[in-house]
């Protein structure tokens, strides 16, 4: 009695592992960012620096490594892509390297923000999903500034318009005296 | 309007057919037409109206947030393509009613009998579209200097707006005279010039954003207006030099070469009484 029920666990057991997607491990990789903190102003430029190091004992494959940038204060809408135009690296590390990868951003609005960089297996779309790792989180505090001189331009944008108006009606005006 | 021109007085100018010979007549002219164009009002005018429509776009860029957050440059160039945009038109509608408002207004006759050359009567009406450009590229100079002053490219933004901008005026000023020649009627002429100058402009406000293939980049190229206003914004915005894609520059000297070569060659067949043909 005990065999034939040994056996359907045994069959049911085969069964559901297989149809169960296999899921990919996470690289063995560790990622340290610096600096973890960034005060700047809207506009300017700074880069961030990810150190990523292959802790396990074989090579990593090739490794996608992604930023990406969101807002902590919900105020603005985050387009990564306006912060930085090369926002994914391709690398591979062997047993025990470790290599450092630069981002160059620009602070396109102001407020609080994180930058985070993720780093996923590469590899086509039927491969094994699996975990990722994160790096830790950059808090980027950006301050509102206007670059452009409005009350400049509000001068320039009525005093032109007044003296060349005069001088219009001038012409205007003695042009029919002369007529 | 161009009546009375006096070319006497210079010492030298009859030939055996009583036209100037010494071609000189054309600076007589110029000098008349431009009186005609500053002192009649119709160049103040002018300037007033683009003076009005450069202080809305320059205040509209210096208090848009979604311009001042980032890119001086960009608005920099934005107002740089603009003044060229409404220079290159005030030129374009001078000329337009070079000749084809003289035949409406009756006065082609009278500057028909003038001892001048009716080439030099060509080169007068371009010298006085061309002196309406560089009338708007002065009066842009402030707009331009109070955008451009804190980020240290304000000689190189007059300096492209300048030499760009009198390249595309000379050619579409050209285009404008010809137009105008060839139509009996100042509305066609206008209608047709001013169509014209929009059809160019058009591709430029295309957003950056959409697709844009082999295609899109052979009609920049070979549209004198976006080849020339690519060319500055290459260099104003993306910081490249003069002489990297030198090949913007193609058009627009085509244009200049064609148009205004077309007036010297068939000048005297286009300026009569009547466009194509007939009497005159």
């Amino acid at each position: 009695m005990t065999r034939p029920l040994l056996l359907l666990a045994s069959l049911l057991w085969v069964l559901l592992a297989s149809a169960a997607p296999a899921e990919a491990a996470p690289p063995h990789v560790t990622v340290v960012a610096r600096p973890d903190r960034v005060s700047t102003t809207l506009g300017d430029e700074f880069v961030i620096r990810t150190q990523l190091t292959n802790t396990s004992g074989a090579d990593t494959g090739q490794l996608l490594v992604h930023l990406n940038i969101a807002s902590l204060d919900g105020r603005a809408y985050v387009d990564p892509e306006d912060w930085s135009s090369e926002r994914s690296q391709d690398i591979s590390l062997e047993p025990g390297e470790n290599r450092t990868l630069s981002w160059d951003i620009q602070a396109v609005n102001s407020g609080s923000f994180a930058a985070y960089v993720v780093v996923l297996p590469a590899g086509g779309a039927d491969e094994p999903a699996g975990a990722l790792v994160v790096s830790p989180m950059i808090k980027i505090a950006v301050a509102d500034r206007s670059t452009l001189n409005a009350s400049g331009a509000l001068q320039v944008g009525v005093v032109v318009p007044v003296l060349l108006g005069g001088l219009a009606l001038a012409a205007h005006l003695r042009h029919r005296r002369r007529a | 309007m161009t009546t009375g021109v006096d070319v006497a007085g210079d010492g030298a100018r009859s030939s055996a057919s009583g036209r100037d010979s010494t071609g000189a007549g054309w600076l007589v002219l110029g000098a008349q037409e431009c009186r005609d164009l500053w002192w009649s009002g119709r160049g103040p005018l002018l300037l007033f109206v683009l003076s009005v429509l450069l202080s809305g776009v320059t205040y509209l860029t210096a208090t848009n947030r979604a311009l001042n957050f980032l890119e001086q440059r960009e608005a920099v160039n934005l107002v740089v393509q603009f003044a060229v945009a409404l220079g290159v038109l005030a030129a374009l509608i001078v000329s337009a009613d070079g000749i084809s408002g003289e035949r409406e207004r009756g006065t082609l006759e009278t500057l028909l009998v003038t001892p001048v050359t009716r080439r030099a009567i060509l080169a007068g009406k371009l010298t006085a579209a061309l002196s309406l450009w560089f009338a708007s590229f002065i009066v842009s100079i402030p707009y331009i200097w109070v955008l451009a002053g804190g980020v240290g490219i304000m000689g190189q933004a007059l300096a492209l707006a300048f030499s760009y901008g009198t390249l595309v005026a000379a050619g579409l000023a050209s285009v404008g005279l010809l137009v105008s020649a060839l139509s009996n009627s100042n509305k066609t002429s206008l209608a047709g010039s001013v169509l014209l100058l929009l059809v160019l402009f058009a591709p430029t406000q295309i957003p950056t954003g959409m697709p844009q293939g082999w295609f899109f980049d052979v009609l920049v190229r070979v549209n004198p207006v976006t080849s020339a206003l690519a060319h500055i914004s290459a260099q104003l915005v993306q910081g490249r030099s003069w002489t990297q894609d030198l090949s913007y520059l193609i058009s627009p000297i085509v244009i200049v070469v064609g148009a205004a070569g077309a007036l010297a060659i068939a000048g005297n067949r286009l300026v009569r009484l009547t466009a194509g043909g007939g009497s005159g």
